[in-house]
């Protein structure tokens, strides 16, 4: 009965359902995946620019916004890529599709819709006009406003010393309250375009479904053609409808690849540091000690080759110059301090030996020049900041080996004084889980290992006992004053005087404030080459 | 970040302690029933929209005098304008609503930390936690607006026109029942198989991987030290891979529940279409109401078709409100100072300080973290507080203002602390954090919070005496602000301003806890040296915790920290 009566129409329904359910289906997982393949991509090139830009990419806060721009920036861009996208392309395709099946249908309501459809671009167009300007601004106090709840809890401890954590209970529901009100005027807005869109193309069905139905009623025109020109009619408007309201999310996301895009414009040449600091150096004050030979007793033969030698060494850093033509030659057995004022270069020094901060001039380890990128694996080093990771106490120490040696974690955890942390400690991403003291001697325990396990003949540390107290600061001296004694050169960045007093030589960089302009020749003439330490020259 | 809190919490938490959370998250009914009303108003004309239109051309097929379809004309306008209407007034009235609930939220969930903190959160010693905690509390508005009201709009109305559709044919409408059934179970059943596992990885995944970005890019020089670079970068990439295969599974499974719902709508259609054709030819139902049966499945279905979306906002919800159980617990733990019904009072004036044996562990940790202690402070005293890290500093400072409580005696003025109300306690000890929390706020606001009737002239003087009188009159004076988190100002102009507050309460008794933790080396002694100059005082007893050297003629007394013993 039924079947055999409508037997085509219904297998033909059935067919185009699952025809359309599928589609939908593939549709949706592709741009998902589009979408998350266009992050990675990204994701990767950002830190390929970092790889190669190095430190230009890493000045302070630059970093900190590479890695929120990585994260929920990027994510931002799934409206973008998975959905908005997407649906553009349909719409460019779909929609004359549907018109031109309407104008063959029928003509009339072709025409009517083609008129009709410009209507809902328009709108959207004059709305978003008249309120962007309103909205944006709206949308930037409510950041401010959107803080509070937050800074309560963060600032929870500093309420409670001063006695007023009591009150806030008020001050959250006010600002909460101040952030709906606000919140509400700006959706008041925003909910009008989604509006105007559902009411233009309700009335524009309408329209259509009218004159259909007068022409039914007249006869002049079938009720086939009737319905199929009434279901199709919606399907007209609402792909545009769609991008519309797809567009609100996609606008976060464009502005997040304009940042990521900006970044990796900007990467290579963004040294842009603002010190205003450069270096020379001058004679050194030195201490006794540093023109003595080795000291009676010392264990190490002194090696016939100086284990650091520097030739000119010149840093800038952009337009700025932070160490101006240093020379010096050191032995192993040495421990040379550095010292100098913020800012005077230190760091960089270090950095430039290390070979991650370009340089001018030659550096050589044992007598033979190294190229800069393979004199990281040959020298053991720990930064001003201790710089952790995350993971297991002794994966963080044998940071960069092939295998962990436990023993060799536990002498180092020793000589760095830091055997009062747990050996189980694991530590959250980026080290957290420390106090700062015990990450610095973690970190110092990291470039002893280094140093025991690749047999480097220098080792660099910079600031190495910032945070400790003196009595733990007298037992790493000590290690350090038995790492150089069993033939290394320690070089060691520090503003502490028992430090200084301990080091065989002191190299003092100074902060040139009172000099001319960097850029002139009259600094280079003025500085002197450094000729310390108790090799020879 | 998220995954360390979903480590520590996921299987500990139970509903009983998830409860409290949620119904904390629920709007009261008279706030939120004309949001309900409205969305039901709004589905309501849009499957009235479309039973009134394909009665309307099936019957004007059927060539009626145009007066006899007046009613189902101006039925098709007023619904048509009424969808539209009842659904922007919804989303105004529940988003309106859902805002009233993250207040009511937001204020249930402080009341449940204040007796808890600071010490006594899960975790609390990590500093991203309470970010995470105040992300969840947001998360948690979702609730009304994206789990409860759809769910309860697409439920009630399809039941409606499921009901209403049985009246006309009960055959039609124990179809469409069945329809929705099938489908919505199926939807159901898919996305717990699929996108519940892949939704759970996603969060964790979406922690690790940046977590392991940031690591790379702030610790680039490190690695690129210790050769480690090159593994770590591949950590990332293979973290990407996973969230990404996480992202399709996902995905995936979202377009076959939307997949679903279309093959759904179509079968019942078919369904409802080969069921009434039997009625339509007993002449029991005319062609316009048959026209109007067989398509009002398609905007039931639609209607349904948001259940997945309200689904998995439920899930997420959930594990929000389990996280914060887990992070704020309900009832403080053992090692925070109780406060007793009828409180000492601490003495007025100068205050002398006398700790016998006092030790002291941190919630959810097994060994001590501190003493056994004894010491003694006069007025006028300025103990320097020394020790190797891990000695327990930072805890004998949280129990000195009682944020911890201890074993053993503390008292202040003579006066047993315990018997004492702890806020009274901190009006007399005051802490200068090692990281002190500056709101982004004026330089005056900052102020004002310790002594909130101080004047201009006395915030000034404040300023001046540490130091920081020219660099405030630099920046234009108390106004100036000190940007989000004290962005603005530096590691020691940050201690600065904290002494500045802790000195215009004029507490008795000060402490100090590592001033010179967040400030660059080469400033830490002369920091140090400023900071105990402006607050010594003849009648001012204080305790400073530093690993900076402090000058002899600075400290009256010093104390060695030994590292806690059992």
């Amino acid at each position: 009965m039924t079947i055999t009566r409508l037997g085509q129409p219904i297998i033909a329904t059935a067919v185009s359902i699952v025809v359309r359910a599928s589609t939908q289906a593939v549709l949706d997982a592709l741009a998902v995946r589009g979408a998350a393949i266009v992050k990675s991509q990204l994701r990767g090139r950002v830190i390929d620019a970092v790889d190669a830009g190095g430190q230009s990419l890493l000045g302070g806060t630059s970093s900190a916004r590479v890695a929120t721009l990585l994260g929920q920036g990027l994510d931002a861009m799934d409206g973008y890529i998975g959905r908005y996208l997407p649906q553009l392309i349909l719409t460019a395709v779909a929609t004359p599709l549907i018109v031109t099946a309407l104008l063959l249908a029928d003509l009339v309501t072709g025409i009517t819709v083609i008129i009709t459809l410009p209507i809902i671009p328009v709108f959207m167009a004059l709305i978003g006009m008249a309120t962007q300007a309103v909205q944006r601004r709206q949308w930037q106090q409510l950041g401010a406003l959107a803080q509070g709840f937050h800074e309560v809890v963060q600032g929870l401890s500093t309420l409670m010393v001063f006695g007023r954590h009591h009150r806030q209970t008020d001050r959250i529901a006010e600002v909460t309250e101040g952030y709906r009100r606000r919140t509400m005027s700006v959706l008041r807005l925003s909910f009008v375009s989604g509006f105007t869109l559902e009411l233009a193309a309700s009335l524009s069905v309408a329209l259509v479904a009218v004159s259909v139905g007068i022409r039914l009623i007249n006869g002049d025109i079938g009720l086939a053609l009737g319905l199929f020109v009434l279901v199709l009619v919606p399907e007209a408007y609402l792909p545009l409808r769609q991008v519309g309201t797809q567009f609100h999310a996609a606008s976060e996301g464009i502005a997040a690849a304009d940042d990521v895009l900006d970044l990796l414009e900007t990467a290579p040449p963004a040294a842009s540091v603002g010190h205003s600091l450069t270096v020379t150096t001058r004679r050194p004050s030195t201490t006794d000690r540093s023109t003595v030979a080795p000291a009676p007793g010392s264990a190490v033969e002194p090696h016939p080759k100086p284990a650091l030698s520097l030739r000119e060494l010149t840093v800038r850093r952009g337009e700025r110059l932070i160490i101006d033509r240093l020379s010096g030659e050191w032995m192993p057995g040495t421990v040379l301090a550095v010292t100098g004022p913020s800012g005077a270069g230190k760091t960089s020094l270090l950095g430039a030996v290390l070979g991650l901060v370009d340089a001018e001039g030659e550096i050589e380890l044992d007598a033979t020049p190294v190229a800069a990128a393979d004199r990281a694996s040959r020298i053991a080093w720990s930064g001003q900041r201790p710089d952790l990771t995350g993971g297991t106490l002794d994966s963080i120490v044998a940071l960069g080996a092939a295998r962990v040696d436990s023993a060799l974690v536990s002498r180092s955890l020793q000589w760095a004084a830091a055997d009062d942390v747990p050996r189980d400690t694991e530590l959250g991403a980026a080290g957290e889980g420390l106090s700062g003291g015990q990450a610095q001697r973690v970190a110092l325990a990291r470039a002893y290992y280094r140093a025991v396990e690749r047999s480097s003949r220098v080792v660099l540390l910079d600031e190495p006992t910032s945070a400790l107290d003196a009595e733990t600061e007298a037992r790493v001296i000590d290690g350090v004053r038995a790492l150089a004694d069993d033939g290394r050169l320690v070089v060691v960045v520090t503003h502490r005087r028992s430090v200084m007093a301990a080091a065989d030589a002191v190299l003092a960089l100074a902060a040139p404030c009172e000099l001319p302009a960097p850029d002139s020749d009259s600094v280079g003439t003025e500085s002197q080459p450094l000729d310390i330490g108790r090799g020879r020259r | 970040m998220s995954a360390s809190v979903e480590r520590n919490g996921a299987g500990t938490v139970d509903r009983a302690a998830r409860r409290p959370v949620l119904r904390a998250a629920l709007p009261p009914i008279r706030v939120f029933w004309p949001a309900l009303a409205l969305g039901m108003l709004a589905s309501g004309s849009a499957v009235a929209l479309l039973a009134t239109s394909s009665w309307l051309i099936a019957r004007a097929a059927e060539q009626p005098p145009i007066l006899f379809l007046g009613f189902a004309i101006v039925g098709v306008r007023a619904f048509a304008l009424g969808r539209a209407v009842f659904r922007y007034l919804e989303r105004l009235v529940s988003h309106d609503a859902a805002f009233r609930v993250l207040g009511t939220v937001r204020v249930s969930v402080f009341r449940r930390l204040l007796p808890v903190a600071p010490d006594g959160l899960n975790g609390v010693r990590r500093g991203d936690l309470l970010t995470a905690l105040v992300r969840d509390v947001d998360a948690l508005q979702d609730l009304p607006l994206r789990v409860l009201q759809p769910m309860v709009t697409a439920l009630v109305v399809s039941g409606l026109a499921v009901v209403g559709v049985w009246w006309i044919s009960p055959a039609a409408g124990l179809t469409v029942l069945v329809g929705l059934a099938i489908t919505t179970a199926a939807a159901a059943t898919v996305m717990a198989a699929l996108s519940r596992d892949a939704d759970a990885r996603i969060a964790p995944l979406r922690g690790q991987l940046a977590d392991a970005v940031i690591e790379y890019l702030t610790r680039w020089e490190t690695l690129r030290a210790f050769g480690a670079d090159a593994e770590r970068r591949e950590r990332v990439v293979a973290l990407d891979a996973q969230l990404r295969n996480a992202q399709t599974r996902q995905s995936a499974a979202a377009g076959s529940v939307a997949a679903l719902f279309t093959l759904g709508a179509g079968a019942t259609l078919l369904a409802v279409l080969v069921v009434t054709d039997p009625v339509l030819a007993s002449g029991s139902i005319t062609a316009p109401v048959f026209a109007l049966l067989v398509l009002v499945p398609l905007a039931v279905f639609e209607l349904v078709a948001v259940l997945p979306a309200a689904l998995s906002a439920w899930w997420r919800v959930r594990a929000s409100a389990d996280r914060i159980a887990a992070i704020v617990p309900s009832s403080p733990p053992s090692e925070l100072p109780t406060v007793s019904s009828s409180p000492a009072v601490v003495p007025e004036g100068p205050l002398a300080l006398r700790l016998r044996g006092v030790t002291a562990r941190w919630p959810g940790e097994s060994r001590r973290a501190l003493g056994p202690v004894d010491l003694d402070l006069a007025p006028g005293d300025r103990l320097v507080i020394e020790g190797s890290s891990g000695a327990g500093k930072t805890t004998l400072a949280h129990v000195l203002v009682r944020f911890l409580d201890h074993r053993g005696e503390y008292l202040l003025g003579g006066v047993d602390v315990r018997t004492m109300h702890p806020d009274d306690v901190r009006r007399h000890v005051v802490l200068c954090e090692q990281s002190p929390h500056l709101f982004d706020e004026s330089i005056r606001q900052n102020l004002l919070f310790a002594h909130d009737t101080a004047t201009d002239d006395e915030l000034l003087g404040v300023l001046d005496r540490v130091g920081l009188g020219e660099w405030c009159r630099a920046r234009g004076g108390l106004d100036a602000p000190v940007g989000e988190r004290g962005r603005l100002v530096s590691g020691g102009e940050a201690q600065r301003i904290a002494l500045a507050r802790a000195l215009l309460t004029e507490a008795p008794v000060l402490v100090l806890d590592e001033p010179t933790a967040n400030v660059d080396p080469d400033r830490a002694e002369s920091l140090l040296d400023e900071l105990l100059g402006a607050a010594a005082a003849p009648d001012r007893a204080i305790v400073v915790i530093s690993h900076t050297p402090v000058a002899d003629r600075l400290a009256t007394s010093r104390l060695h920290l030994a590292a806690p013993r059992e």
